[in-house]
């Protein structure tokens, strides 16, 4: 679909759902489509949170009471003040506290939760969400336990009241709202980061993000959302009670998500408004209605495991050609390579001492190779530099100075960037994504410009887009810019790997690895590349099996064998030493 | 202190029971990184079977037993092979969902099938208690706390002496090496989570006539018993055990020496902590991404 | 179930549904609706309330209808959740034109409803369950304007009223232990129970709970047990109150048990069995013991019927008793939602199955038919749920008409 043709669509989506009180008569269905838009607001943030970012939560329904419980008290307890009941301000007031409250205690479980993965985050949100819904039960003397508040008062625009119908709009206008920031978010720099979270937090690490702050800013967007859909819940219903916030409830937004299309704009609105109103269709089955229920929720994800929205082909908003003029004028930035140095590094793991007091020093500007046998501790000395690891003793230095390698995010900001042996590329993300990816450390735009679609991030974002060219281009991968990356050729998804790390505009590349898996011309190809990329004066740590490569790039070769450095010098001498030829010999005699 | 050991053996007999169900979450995790979120409803299968053949067609528990496991086993075959297995191999999430979806199915047929009115099953050993000084506790509750203990022996059994155990931690450290050793992982991966299906029917079979047989009979069993299983540690099933009947005790305690209202709040709470400060779980090692 | 019937039933749902589509236009038809339960652990109670209601409707129905017209009964399952309560009532009066309602079966769902009954549907609705008292005591009455929302079954505070009063007056117990349900109206119960002693001066002498997955009340009986509690107060359903009984039978406990109405229907005997045996219940229906000969004809038509005994005699026999009182109200004001309405305020005495009425059954300030007065404390004998009743002698009940059996009050034990 093009863009003019979605614009239609959209419109004309809008106009039917603006026309629904008009056409229905009652207020069944306007009741009904209010019910769906709140939950819609508050799968969306979910989507944000589980289909986008992958951390699925089973807690929703918490950050949805706290808004709606908080703005119940408020704006209940503010209800007598004459200043409020004449300007219905107090209900807008408890809408914007109840967000916020949300969003903060969205701060106080992601600071733990988001330490954990998988199930064990998804047990740890279902936690939360009990406890937050034990905590409504039992603290009568606020929430009213089980029997809950009443007497909510009612949406108000000035002195107003809102009836059904006019709520109708008000609810449609944040829904759509809702859908604009998540396209916002989505399609910015942050979103970018945010959907390569779902693929490997690591390599979002290695490009300089502290992905743990990530995911807990998702997070947060995430329960505001849900906060949100909460306060205007309490005042749509003018009661609340536990009953509304269970497990269930929780269980029903992921439901929502997955079963609509997670990580897609539509999907978590789509399945919000199937699931709600498909029981409503099956009064007649009774009994069965379940059976129906989960019948169905099984036939479409066997069907369509990707969720409703799966169904649609799937976009690829292809970024727009630039015109070749300003390519040409656009040259990359000089890299001013550093050197770096390992000193007197010592690690071990349990019992086993992986790395003994290793000490070598890469020159700026060079091509280094660290080569040993399986098992040397290459691997081991890579993660170390690149800050996965921290080392028992020594030091790592970058320039003469003490480099801080505390985490991969901070090896990326000094200037350490690597790639990855086994390759962690972003699943269906294009190549040219991955690249814009590589340049969040030095991008300026931040959330708040995302959100409002600032001129700041759209300037930033299209020069950065003419960089990102740029370096495809310099590894001659130009053509596969808006080719997902998982489904590349191996070959290329390595060149996509090396052109991420180069955005980051490092000083120090770390290479894992990179012909590994590669055909004969792939690695002249990558040596062409490498050589390139020295010429242009970048630091290259070159950790490699293949030994032509290596003998044929390198300016210096440190070899490792049992954890400790064994030989150090020119491809020549590291060609003649005698120490080397036995630890590689005495190992294929060993293997033999 | 009667009421101090009282109120700890009722609390790790329930803890039994959690620690029974909970072992099975970590049986597919470790073969396939999934789970099988409607565990408790196929706890209610076991339970609402042994209540159909033991109660209504009067068979002896003996004979009901394996008839309940080899149903769950041969149920989750079929449940694996058309709720689990397409989207593992599709690489997508929505397991969750589906397991979710055929734990709902189960709920509905429990309640067509057999009514929604929660109806008792007499303990197999009758129901009078057995006393260790003042302190008495029901057969069936012992029988429960010694299924868990020959659960804790077995595992250790199945995983090291067993050719299906072995070719299960093959799996489960890497589904590519097992492969190249020829093992079926594919195969490896349905049995899994037939075993865990199977291991859930038993834990219904005991824990029924502790309770009562309805539709809702495993749902915040299950619940709980996954809470157990992540504390532990997915991949640590003998630590599962343990924390099961830990965190049993523990509840009694609470109801016991504070308040019961309280007594979720501050289990729960405790779970989020203990997993800040250990994110795989007490008995778990740390797996991180592979760089 | 073979696939087959299964198949065949849904086949049969579908054509009922397009039955119901196609006979809706008839106007001379008058619809009742109700939203309740009818999937789920609290199904039982929304099945009972419609069973009672399809029962009356039926007779009503076969002696020619109200003034001609036939009553229809639409009903639809709110799964509990409040949320769809509020959909299905909007659909009902505004789609389907009910000009009744009977209530829902929990009470979330009334209170979710309740405003929008009085402010914006304007239908009336007798409740058989939801014992929330602020469900007829609501905003609407407040403020003085027409209340919508009646009650035929038990209401909060004065059912813990009637549990207290009947334990520390008739029974003479002073030192009352609390054991209640943490979840659902438990949690309102214990405040109810709380106020209610402290009313009479007293104060629990344990205040304990339980959650609805505790399968073993160990710790807590014990705990009243040596606070020395002469009886203990419940608010808990069945399943709970079974874990109950089982532990104290396991721990020979004999101190006096008196639960709320959630107990009071042959589900507890069913799922507690003989360790029910001495258990007492307030409720305000029992349909143990002698039997006035409506209820004996309602029990059997029941059983005829539906060929099962009823699981929660009360919500049947409150739905049935709320459709002759809609019937009583429209023959007096009209069809219209709001001459029902009035017309409910303005039935001077009526024969009903909960009881005889031999006052107005509702007025404009009392929305609630039953009141602390017409309570009953029932006591479980044998699988029947027998009427506690007082003479000089003190509490006895009744095994059959000839057998009367006093009770000892220290531990309900049948003299």
């Amino acid at each position: 679909m093009t863009a003019p043709v979605q614009w239609l669509f959209g419109a004309v989506a809008i106009a039917l759902l603006a026309a629904i009180p008009v056409v229905t008569g009652g207020t069944y269905y306007a009741y009904l489509g209010i019910i769906v838009f709140i939950y819609g607001i508050v799968a969306i943030g979910l989507n944000i949170l589980s289909g986008y970012a992958g951390q699925f939560s089973l807690g929703h329904a918490a950050f949805m009471a706290m808004g709606a419980y908080t703005t119940a008290i408020l704006s209940k307890s503010l209800n007598t003040i004459p200043f409020f009941a004449q300007t219905g301000l107090h209900i807008w007031l408890g809408v914007i506290v109840g967000t916020v409250l949300a969003a903060l205690f969205g701060i106080v479980l992601a600071i733990p939760a988001l330490r954990v993965r998988g199930p064990y985050l998804a047990m740890v949100t279902v936690a939360f969400g009990w406890v937050v819904w034990k905590i409504l039960q039992e603290w009568v003397a606020v929430t009213g336990g089980d029997l809950g508040i009443s007497s909510i008062p009612k949406p108000r625009i000035g002195a107003a009241l809102l009836d059904t119908r006019s709520f109708y709009y008000v609810v449609l206008l944040f829904f759509l709202a809702a859908l604009a920031l998540q396209y916002r978010l989505i399609h910015s720099q942050f979103g970018l980061r945010v959907r390569a979270v779902k693929h490997s937090e690591i390599a979002v690490a290695s490009v300089g993000v502290n992905v743990y702050r990530l995911k807990v800013v998702v997070f947060v967007i995430s329960a505001a959302f849900a906060g949100f859909g909460g306060t205007l819940f309490a005042h749509q219903q003018n009661y609340i009670s536990p009953d509304n916030f269970q497990f269930f409830s929780s269980v029903f937004f992921l439901l929502a998500v997955l079963f609509g299309g997670a990580g897609t704009m539509l999907g978590p609105v789509v399945g919000a408004a199937v699931l709600m109103l498909l029981p409503e269709m099956l009064h007649d089955f009774d009994k069965y209605r379940l059976i129906v229920y989960a019948g169905l929720i099984l036939l479409t994800l066997y069907f369509l495991p990707k969720g409703v929205m799966g169904l649609l082909p799937e976009q690829r908003s292809a970024a727009p050609a630039p015109a070749d003029a300003m390519e040409e004028a656009v040259a990359l930035p000089p890299i001013r390579g550093a050197g770096l140095a390992v000193e007197g590094v010592t690690r071990r793991f349990g019992g086993l001492l992986a790395l003994s007091d290793v000490s070598f020093r890469v020159e700026p500007g060079s091509i280094h190779a660290l080569i040993g046998p399986n098992g040397a501790g290459k691997t081991t000395l890579i993660n170390i530099v690149s800050g996965i690891y921290r080392p028992d003793h020594g030091s790592i230095r970058v320039d003469g100075e003490n480099a801080r390698i505390e985490s991969m995010h901070a090896a990326a900001q000094e200037g350490i960037v690597r790639t990855f042996q086994t390759l962690k590329l972003f699943g269906d993300m294009t190549v040219i994504e991955h690249v814009m990816i590589g340049m969040t450390r030095h991008a300026k735009a931040g959330l708040w410009d995302a959100f409002a679609g600032s001129q700041r991030a759209r300037d930033e974002a299209s020069a950065q887009l003419v960089e990102a060219r740029a370096l495809l281009k310099l590894l001659g991968i130009s053509q596969l810019e808006n080719v997902p990356a998982n489904s590349l050729a191996y070959g290329h998804r390595r060149l996509v790997e090396i052109a991420r790390a180069l955005a980051v505009k490092p000083r120090i590349l770390l290479l894992d690895e990179p012909a590994a898996g590669l055909i004969a011309e792939e690695i002249r190809a990558l040596a062409v590349v490498i050589r390139r990329l020295r010429s242009m004066g970048m630091t290259i740590l070159l950790v490699e099996h293949h030994m032509d490569l290596v003998l044929g790039v390198s300016d210096r070769i440190t070899v490792l064998d049992h954890g400790a450095v064994i030989a150090d010098g020119s491809p020549s001498e590291i060609r003649r030493d005698e120490r080397v030829i036995a630890a590689y010999l005495g190992h294929a005699h060993a293997a033999a | 202190m009667y009421f101090f050991f009282q109120i700890a053996l009722s609390g790790i007999a329930t803890g039994a029971i959690y620690g029974l169900i909970a072992v099975g979450y970590s049986l597919t995790f470790m073969t396939t990184k999934a789970l099988n979120f409607a565990l408790g409803m196929w706890v209610m299968m076991g339970g609402m079977l042994t209540y159909s053949l033991h109660v209504q067609y009067g068979l002896n528990p003996l004979l009901v037993l394996p008839i309940v496991t080899v149903a769950l086993f041969l149920l989750g075959i079929v449940a694996e092979r058309f709720s689990v297995y397409p989207f593992l191999r599709a690489g997508s999430d929505v397991w969750v969902l589906s397991t979710l979806a055929v734990g709902f199915l189960m709920i509905d047929f429990a309640e067509i099938v057999w009514g929604r009115n929660p109806t008792p099953v007499p303990p197999f050993f009758g129901k009078e208690p057995v006393y260790f000084g003042s302190v008495s506790i029901l057969p069936q509750q012992l029988l429960i706390i010694a299924a868990a203990c020959a659960t804790f022996i077995g595992l250790d059994f199945f995983y090291r002496k067993t050719l299906l155990g072995k070719a299960f931690r093959a799996v489960a450290h890497s589904g590519e090496v097992s492969s190249l050793m020829g093992i079926n992982t594919r195969r490896v991966q349905a049995l899994s989570y037939a075993t865990a299906a199977a291991l859930a029917g038993i834990a219904g079979f005991l824990v029924v006539p502790l309770t009562l047989a309805e539709p809702q009979l495993g749902t915040v069993l299950g619940l709980k018993a996954f809470a157990i299983a992540i504390i532990a540690g997915l991949a640590a099933p003998r630590g599962i055990l343990i924390c099961g009947l830990v965190y049993g005790a523990f509840e009694g305690l609470v109801s016991g020496y504070l308040y019961t209202g309280i007594r979720d709040i501050l289990g729960f709470s405790i779970m989020i902590l203990a997993l800040y400060l250990r994110p795989e779980g007490i008995f778990g090692r740390a797996q991180e991404e592979r760089a | 179930m073979s696939s087959s019937t299964y198949l065949k039933r849904l086949a049969a749902a579908v054509a009922v549904a397009s039955l119901g589509a196609m006979t809706g236009a008839h106007a001379q038809e008058v619809k009742i609706g109700m939203a309740a339960a009818l999937t789920g652990p609290a199904s039982f109670v929304g099945t009972e309330i419609k069973r009672g209601a399809e029962v009356a409707i039926d007779e009503i129905n076969a002696k020619g209808g109200v003034k001609g017209r036939k009553l229809v009964l639409i009903a639809r399952d709110d799964e509990h959740n409040p949320v769809k309560t509020v959909a299905q009532y909007r659909e009902l009066v505004e789609r389907e034109k009910v000009v009744a309602m009977l209530g829902a079966s929990n009470s979330a769902s009334m209170l979710a409803v309740t405003p929008i009954v009085n402010d914006t549907l304007k239908v009336p609705v007798i409740c058989p369950a939801t014992d929330a008292t602020e469900i007829t005591e609501n905003e609407a009455k407040k403020q003085g304007r027409e209340n919508y929302l009646f009650r035929v079954g038990m209401y909060g505070t004065g059912q813990a009223n009637f549990m207290v009063d009947t334990m520390v007056k008739k029974f003479g117990h002073k030192k009352i232990g609390l054991l209640n349900w943490t979840g659902g109206w438990g949690v309102t119960g214990r405040g109810e129970l709380n106020r209610r002693l402290k009313e009479h001066g007293l104060t629990p002498v344990g205040d304990e709970t339980f959650d609805n997955n505790d399968t073993d009340m160990t710790a807590q009986i014990i705990k009243l047990k040596n606070a020395g509690a002469e009886s203990i107060l419940n608010y808990a359903l069945v399943r709970e109150n079974t874990f109950v009984v089982k532990t104290k039978e396991k721990l020979s406990n004999d101190i006096p048990y008196v639960s709320a109405w959630g107990i009071a229907g042959p589900a507890f005997w069913k799922a507690a069995g003989t360790s029910a045996e001495g258990v007492l219940s307030s409720t305000t229906v029992t349909i143990d013991g002698p039997q006035s000969a409506e209820r004996i004809a309602f029990i059997n038509e029941y059983k005829k019927r539906f060929n099962e005994d009823m699981s929660a005699a009360v919500f049947a026999v409150g739905a049935y008793d709320a459709i002759y009182l809609f019937k009583e109200a429209m023959e007096k004001s009209g069809f219209e939602p709001a001459q029902i309405r009035a017309g409910l305020e303005n039935i001077p005495e009526f024969k009903g199955l909960v009881k005889h009425f031999k006052r107005p059954v509702f007025t404009k300030d009392r929305h609630n038919a039953v009141t602390e007065e017409d309570m009953i404390m029932t006591r479980w004998t044998n699988g029947k749920l027998l009427e506690i009743k007082f003479d000089d002698k003190g509490p006895y009940v009744e095994i059959d008409a000839s057998t009367k059996k006093y009770l000892d009050k220290s531990n309900m034990k049948l003299m």
